[in-house]
């Protein structure tokens, strides 16, 4: 269901959760933070155990053969874990775009492999300067100046751009074009969409976790003999976090769930998606640090893990400008608003 | 094929070629204008008839009483369709969404049998009995005293901004049973016939010069003691039941605020601001908004499909009172130096509408519990804060 999780669905949040819990701690992530971290593959590798890389790969190809909605739980874990890794780039959207427009030589030598965890796979759409873990990735899908092309790494050219978020590893990925590696030209805006709607995703699970770090502070920090969480004024501020931020999430439900059921707004619906998210991750991103106070503004306080990594994916497959126009401009192109995104009757009888 | 498309079950997607087919034969051409004057209030009670007698009146009550006992997704599905079509504003939700429930859980059978066709039928409106001068968000310093007297309780005070006061048979009201200092444990909820002596209601002119809300004033007002509701001095709890049916899910959906979209676009194409690309913007900023309440409102049904009322209830009113504010802004902000005009002829068709419209957005953010208050119910029961120190 779209707008409810599956029994299964909860299962696997649930694993997801007590995995990142033991293997991706705040002093994890300060530690993927070191140069070279990107190196070890051990977390990687019990993602895959646990099923969660083989999730969306065809059965023909070792996977489990889920659809693609299944990944939606995993992706806010991740964003809520802060998880290094680019999950986001491997199963939501190199994995569907492969299985969905990749030659069948490259679906038979990646698939498989993606499934098993031996691949790190990442992306570089749209204006995106660099790519997440763009220091080790094994295979790229790389937007070039002649449509989008699926990499292995003995054709990158990798150069070092360090991120604000160290635990990102990001660097700018470059091929020469070249027909071998070239997708379907369809393939772009649904790579470019998937993107969207995965980081929405991923957006709110990190916003999610900066709501819940400055509750239990406001909690516990007291001020004027009372905790300040009893203030009106810095309740206003976590309640407006929370309204944007569950308000938000349903809209990436809906949009990682719309190519799998075959409905034709997946690209709006993206758009909205990753607009809604990216503002809730500015709003919460604003409030939860003014709620910290000055530890916030600290680097020995973990919160600025998480508003590093929510920065750097507000500006990830789209800013916020971005996906608004491209949403006006479907409002302006729509002769009849009603009929475009109204409710409709269903044709099957 | 068209993006609004939206996989439903068999059932819901006969439900809803149901209904398209019905509005489409029995909406009034035009609408109807805002229920003000008294021969239009007249127009409005046969649609609600015509509703009624369709079976339509009160989906969400259940058959025994009258209604469909139909489960939220429906009722969703009924109320987009209802708002695609352009059909009158319903005029008698008072009675519909809070009186009529709290009498199936409190009233007698006599009651029960008195009241609840009427509303069915609309031949009793209701209204709202809850705020007062100094009791607005702190509703449970409420004043108006009802004193016990033989059979009755004898009514003192004043209600405020009391909505459909004016045409009114009955107000389901909170009063001031016990001492004054007894705050929300001296409050008891009672039903009040509004042709009783002692009741004098005047109308207050609002911001957009329509008269939507009165005060009324109780001056040793009779009312039976049987038509409490609930115990004596145990009124704040029905009330809270009934507040949270007006904040719930279900009275608006994302297809309201799509036809104000495409008023905006009007205006957009009658001022040539099509290639405007901040005008661009705020329209990509409104639909996504409008998107989001949709798919808001579709976890809202689906968890309540499955049992569980979540806290996302108590962000339905906050979200869309909000949007509607913001989207009504950016129509004025097309609108521009045209904002003012009270004259469609030199400003464009539909502005003066638009701009009343855009007066009446203010007012969500203030009723039915301002935002504030919302904000403090989200922060402490969903998020867990300390409540702040109250009396």
């Amino acid at each position: 269901m779209t707008y409810a999780f599956t029994p299964e669905q909860e299962d696997l949040r649930r694993t997801a959760r007590d995995l990142f819990a033991r293997t991706c701690t705040a002093a994890d992530v300060r530690a993927a933070w070191e140069p070279g971290a990107e190196q070890d593959r051990s977390r990687w590798r019990r993602m895959a155990d646990l099923g969660f890389l083989a999730a969306n790969v065809p059965t023909a190809f070792d996977g489990m053969g889920l659809g693609d909605a299944e990944l939606t739980v995993l992706l806010e874990e991740a964003g809520y874990a802060a998880l290094p890794e680019p999950l986001l780039e491997t199963a939501a959207v190199v994995v569907p775009v492969l299985r969905e427009h990749g030659s069948a030589e490259q679906r038979a030598r990646w698939l498989p492999r993606i499934a098993a965890g031996e691949v790190l796979a990442t992306a570089q759409l749209l204006d995106a300067p660099v790519a997440p873990y763009g220091t080790v990735a094994d295979l790229a899908l790389l937007e070039l100046e002649d449509g989008l092309h699926l990499v292995p790494a003995e054709r990158l050219t990798r150069e070092q751009a360090p991120s604000m978020d160290g635990a990102r590893h990001t660097a700018a990925l470059r091929a020469v074009p070249d027909p071998a590696t070239r997708l379907p030209g369809a393939a772009l805006a649904e790579a470019r969409a998937r993107g969207a709607a995965a980081a929405a995703a991923v957006l709110n699970g990190v916003s999610r976790r900066l709501l819940d770090m400055a509750v239990a502070y406001a909690k516990e920090r007291e001020q004027f003999g009372r905790p300040i969480g009893s203030f009106q004024a810095v309740k206003h501020m976590l309640a407006e976090v929370a309204l944007e931020v569950e308000t938000s999430r349903p809209a990436a439900w809906y949009a990682l769930s719309t190519w799998a059921e075959g409905r034709p707004d997946a690209v709006l619906a993206s758009s909205a998606a990753k607009a809604a998210a990216t503002a809730a991750a500015v709003t919460a991103s604003y409030h939860t640090l003014q709620v910290h106070g000055g530890i916030g503004f600290t680097w020995e306080h973990d919160l600025h893990l998480w508003l590093k990594r929510g920065k750097a994916l507000e500006g990830a497959y789209g800013s916020l400008r971005h996906h608004h126009r491209l949403l006006g401009d479907a409002v302006i192109s729509s002769p009849d608003l009603m009929a475009t995104f109204g409710p409709t009757l269903s044709t099957a009888s | 094929m068209t993006t609004g498309q939206q996989q439903e079950s068999r059932a819901l997607a006969e439900w809803r070629a149901e209904i398209r087919a019905w509005l489409e034969a029995n909406v009034p051409e035009g609408g109807l204008p805002d229920p003000e004057a008294g021969a239009i209030l007249e127009e409005h009670r046969a649609w609600e008839r015509t509703l009624f007698e369709a079976g339509y009146a009160a989906l969400h009550w259940p058959v025994e009483y009258g209604g469909k006992g139909a489960d939220l997704d429906a009722r969703i599905v009924f109320q987009e369709e209802y708002e695609r079509a352009g059909a009158p504003l319903r005029m008698n939700l008072g009675g519909l969404m809070l009186a009529g429930p709290t009498i199936m859980k409190y009233g007698t059978l006599e009651q029960k049998e008195f009241w609840l066709p009427a509303i069915l039928r609309c031949d009793h409106l209701w209204c709202q009995g809850f705020s007062e001068p100094g009791a607005g968000s702190d509703l449970a310093g409420l004043r108006t005293s009802a004193v016990v007297d033989g059979e009755d309780l004898v009514v003192n005070g004043q209600k405020i901004w009391t909505s459909g006061g004016l045409h009114a048979d009955w107000m389901f009201a909170m009063v001031r049973t016990g001492d004054p200092q007894s705050g929300h444990r001296g409050i008891t909820y009672v039903m009040i016939d509004m042709r009783t002596p002692g009741i004098d209601v005047r109308p207050i002119t609002q911001i957009n010069r329509q008269t939507g809300f009165c005060e009324v004033f109780f001056t040793d007002v009779r009312v039976p003691l049987a038509n409490v509701m609930g115990e004596l001095d145990g009124g704040w709890q029905v009330a809270m039941e009934a507040l949270a049916h007006e904040r719930g899910a279900g009275r608006r959906t994302y297809v309201t605020f799509l036809n104000d979209l495409a008023q905006i676009r009007r205006f957009v194409t009658a001022l040539g601001q099509e290639d405007d690309t901040a005008v661009r913007e705020d329209l990509g900023r409104l639909l996504t908004a409008v998107t989001v309440y949709r798919h808001h409102v579709g976890r809202t049904v689906a968890d309540a499909m499955r049992g569980h009322v979540g806290p996302e209830a108590s962000y339905n009113k906050l979200y869309w009172s909000e949007m509607n504010a913001q989207i009504h802004e950016v129509g004025m902000r097309v609108l521009a130096g045209r904002a003012e005009l009270q004259d469609d002829e030199k400003s464009l068709p539909g502005a003066e509408k638009w701009q009343d419209a855009y007066w009446f957005s203010r007012a969500p953010r203030i009723f039915a519990g301002t935002n504030q208050i919302q904000k403090n119910i989200i922060s402490e029961r969903v998020l867990g804060l300390p409540k702040e120190p109250r009396r």
